[in-house]
Formats: structure tokens, sequence, C-alpha cells
């Protein structure tokens, strides 16, 4: 005779459970999480667009960040989501102000390769095979080049609601923490599209309508909030975070920081992707952090 | 701002944007530094105080007024302004050119800064901030030559190291950062991660 179903109705099935589902999401977590060196996959084929998320802070961190972004190639990097707190205006100013100086330098580039061109075209008038030649050639060299991807389509710029206000007391934190936590879902899950529910058309738009290929961060406390978030969307494979590998995770630790981990790198150093720190003194902290030199 | 000519040498004094660090208004201001730096021949001395007007004005004007008595005419121009939109960068130009000295509070942003110019600084830790990192990035770059450690309490000694310092200074960024180590870019970080090969 099989078991009632009241007979389920025990402390021990219900301790069986908790069981079962704490080892389940240990396992999952194992899966997830980074092991302790980076080991990257060289024969990745790039694809055609990425979308990068880039989570800025106060003064400083919004500094260095733009420091360390100042070879940003957006041809590689065809999205850009900028992440700032709510009220603060000066990082979203700066981001701004990043993404028209990329746009200025592409600009500048052109120039100087259309210069180039016809400096070989006047060349060429002496002999008019070579010339033919070599303009085939330029043309099959620009079709495989990437285009570069600057302007105000291929960047956003989204606010978190503010983990912790300046004198916001500690009592409060952790309900504007959740806050910070649940507001960030949506800037991660997709950019919003160009014009309102329109599907993308081009792998541009597909890209920045997806989740993020690469999160890079440097230590504000929005990063932990953010980073935590991408680990929930892991794991549960949300969107195929984990399965596609998206989301890969980079935490650049401040200049500033010369002996000791700051309390956001502490937080982070097991978890994400690659722990970047700037100083010989701590590199191997947490037993994976990087150093590859000052990189800001 | 004063017209740039061949004979001005400047000083420049950051406070830092969020909170004022009044000891170094008051330190820069005081009769030994204002005599270093008039020894160094600097005749012009201009100072980012943020929202300590009150510091800057009070202790500007009895500076002036001892070098009036002392010297009989102003040899060392005084001025000020509280920020800057413009994230100070014309100021950095102007003291580049003209081969002048910054003493600047510790925030990263601002030794970033100065030393992509390639201007001698002097770097004084605010001890009354409670985290002393600050005081940790101070000392670590002193080490490595990139800048000169000040103190509020003397900081003439800083002021007359600086000329010997700026023939001794060490480039930033460094070409190769620690010895016999590979150095990579950020940019070459970010391709490894998402595994991009050029």
């Amino acid at each position: 005779m099989p078991p009632t179903l009241s007979s389920l109705d025990t402390w021990t099935f219900f301790l069986a459970l908790f069981i079962i589902f704490l080892v389940a999401s240990t396992l999952r977590l194992i899966a997830i999480l980074p092991s302790r060196q980076f080991r990257n996959n060289p024969f990745r084929r790039q694809p055609a667009a990425t979308r990068v998320f880039i989570v800025l802070g106060s003064g400083g961190h919004t500094h260095e960040m733009f420091y360390l972004l100042r070879d940003l190639d957006t041809r590689k990097y065809t999205h850009r989501t900028y992440v700032v707190s709510s009220g603060d205006a000066f990082s979203a100013q700066r981001a701004a102000e990043f993404e028209k100086g990329l746009e200025g330098r592409e600009r500048e580039r052109e120039r100087e390769s259309a210069l180039g061109n016809r400096k070989i075209q006047s060349e060429a008038k002496g002999s008019i095979i070579n010339g033919v030649e070599k303009k085939r050639e330029r043309e099959a060299a620009r079709q495989n080049e990437r285009p570069p991807c600057t302007g105000p389509d291929h960047y956003n710029i989204t606010t978190l609601h503010r983990a912790r206000a300046i004198h916001q007391s500690l009592l409060t934190t952790p309900f504007t923490s959740i806050l910070t936590l649940l507001s960030s879902f949506g800037p991660l899950l997709a950019a919003p599209p160009l014009l309102p529910n329109a599907p993308p058309t081009t792998p541009y738009e597909a890209a920045a309508q997806d989740l993020p290929d690469l999160i890079i961060t440097n230590g504000p406390a929005t990063a932990v909030i953010v980073v935590l978030a991408s680990l929930i969307l892991k794991f549960f494979d949300i969107r195929g975070a984990s399965s596609r590998g998206k989301c890969r995770t980079v935490y650049v630790e401040s200049f500033a920081r010369v002996t000791s981990l700051s309390l956001s790198g502490r937080l982070l150093v097991k978890v994400v992707d690659r722990f970047v720190v700037q100083w010989a003194e701590l590199e191997g902290r947490g037993g994976r952090a990087e150093f590859w030199g000052v990189l800001v | 701002m004063p017209p740039l000519d061949s004979k001005m040498k400047m000083c420049f004094v950051t406070t830092g944007a969020t909170a004022p660090f009044t000891g170094l208004i008051e330190s820069v201001l005081q009769p030994a530094s204002i005599d270093a730096l008039r020894k160094g021949g600097y005749t012009h001395l201009l100072i980012q105080y943020g929202s300590a007007k009150h510091v800057m004005d009070q202790h500007a004007t009895i500076a002036l007024q001892r070098m009036k008595e002392e010297l009989g005419n102003e040899a060392l121009v005084i001025d000020g302004f509280d920020f800057d939109q413009d994230s100070l960068k014309a100021q950095f130009k102007m003291v580049q050119q003209s081969n002048g000295l910054i003493i600047s509070h510790a925030g990263s942003g601002s030794i970033l800064e100065t030393l992509r110019h390639q201007i001698p600084l002097i770097v004084v830790p605010n001890t009354e901030l409670l985290d002393n990192h600050q005081e940790d990035l101070a000392k670590a770059m002193e080490r490595s030559h990139y800048l000169i450690r000040g103190d509020v309490t003397n900081l003439a000694i800083a002021i007359q190291k600086s000329e010997k310092f700026r023939i001794q200074m060490a480039q930033f960024p460094p070409i190769t950062s620690g010895q016999h180590r590979e150095t990579k870019s950020f940019a070459a970080i970010m391709d490894e991660t998402m595994g991009f090969l050029d």
C-alpha cells in the first residue's frame, strides 16, 4: 500500500527537501562561479556586435573608469551602457562627454584615411593598372574592417536607485539596496530600443537589446549590487546568461588602493571573472587578484 | 586668471571638490610657505578653495599684508576660485607652461591629472579624514619618485625640495611598471576576457 499524502507532512520530509535544495543550489553556484585562475577560450569567434555594461560611481571612481576606457575600440564594443546612481549628474555628464570624444576620434581617423586615399589616387594617375589594383585592395580591406560604432545610437545611460544616500541610516540601507537590485535587472536584460517596441533590425541593435557580454566596474557600492544581479541571472540561466557565456565580469580595484582591498573589492574578489589590482603588493589577494601594471 | 607671460611661474593649489581641505589653504598661506615660493622664483599663487572662501579670504589678506609691509610691493600675486566646471584642465595647462608646481590633496583624480601633465607635485594627505588609504597612496607614489609628500605643519620644506625634484621625477604612467614583468593595457585585458584575438 502506498503511503498516504498526509505522511509527507513530517519534519523529516521537509528536512530532506531542504537538503536537496541546498545541494542543488550549491552545485549550481559552483558551476557558475569562476575558477581560481582566469582562463579564456582563445578560439572563440569574435561576434559582430557586443554590449558592455559600465558601472560608474562617485567622482573618483568615475574619473578612474574613463582613464581605464581611454583606448576603447568601438568596432569591438559596439554598444555601451553606462550605469549611474540616482542624483549623480556628474557621472552621467562625464559619460556623454566620453562618448563625444570617441565620436571625435573616429571622425579624425576617417579624415586622415580619406587624405591617404586621395594621395593614392593621385599617385595612381601615372600607372592606371597599378592604381586600379590598389583601389580594389583598399575596397576589400574596408569591407573586412568593422565600422566604428559611435554616436547616440550606440550607447545609453541608465540610472539606478542609489544604494545608500550620504547620511542615510544603516538600518534602512538593506531596503534601499534591494530596491537598487530590483532596478538593475531591467537595464541588464536590455538597453531600451531605438524606437519604442521596434524589433532589432541590425546585429548592433540585437546586441544592445540582449544581455551584456562584459560588465566592467571599479568599486562603487552599486557595483556590488550589479554583480549580484548578474549572478542571479546566471544562476537561473535567464535568457541564456550562463549557457551563452554572457555577463562576464571584470573588477578593477582603485589605483588609490595600495595596501588593502576596498570593501567592494573584498566582497567581489571570489565572484567576478577577473579581479585586477594596480599595485604589486595586492597581487594574489583572495587567491586570484591579477596585477598587470598601472592601468589608469 | 592672469595672462601668461614668459616670466610667470605659477603654483596651483587644489583642495578637492567634496570636502575642502582648509588645513592646506592655511598652510600654503603661512609666511614660511610664501617665502619658500618666492625664493623658488614663483610669481603667482592660485588656490582652488572649494567652499572654504572665508578661510581663503582671511589668510590671503594676512599674507598680502605681511608681504606689503616687508617688501614694499607685492612680489607674489595671490588669486583663488571656488570650482571649475571644466575639471581644472585650463589651470593644469597654465602651470605646465609656466614650469610651475602643483600642491594637492591626496585625491587620486588630482594626482593622476597632474602626473599626466608632467608637473612636479606635492601631495598633502588630509590627516583629518577617517580612512588612511590616501596616506598609503601618497607614500607608495613617493617611494616610486612620482611625487613629494608634504605635511600641513611644514610645507616650506617640500616646496624647497620641489626644484631639485623637477629634474628627478619619474615618468608616469610607467612604461614598464615593476621589473621583469609583463604589463598589459586595460583594453588588452578586456579583449582577453572576451576571447578577442586581433
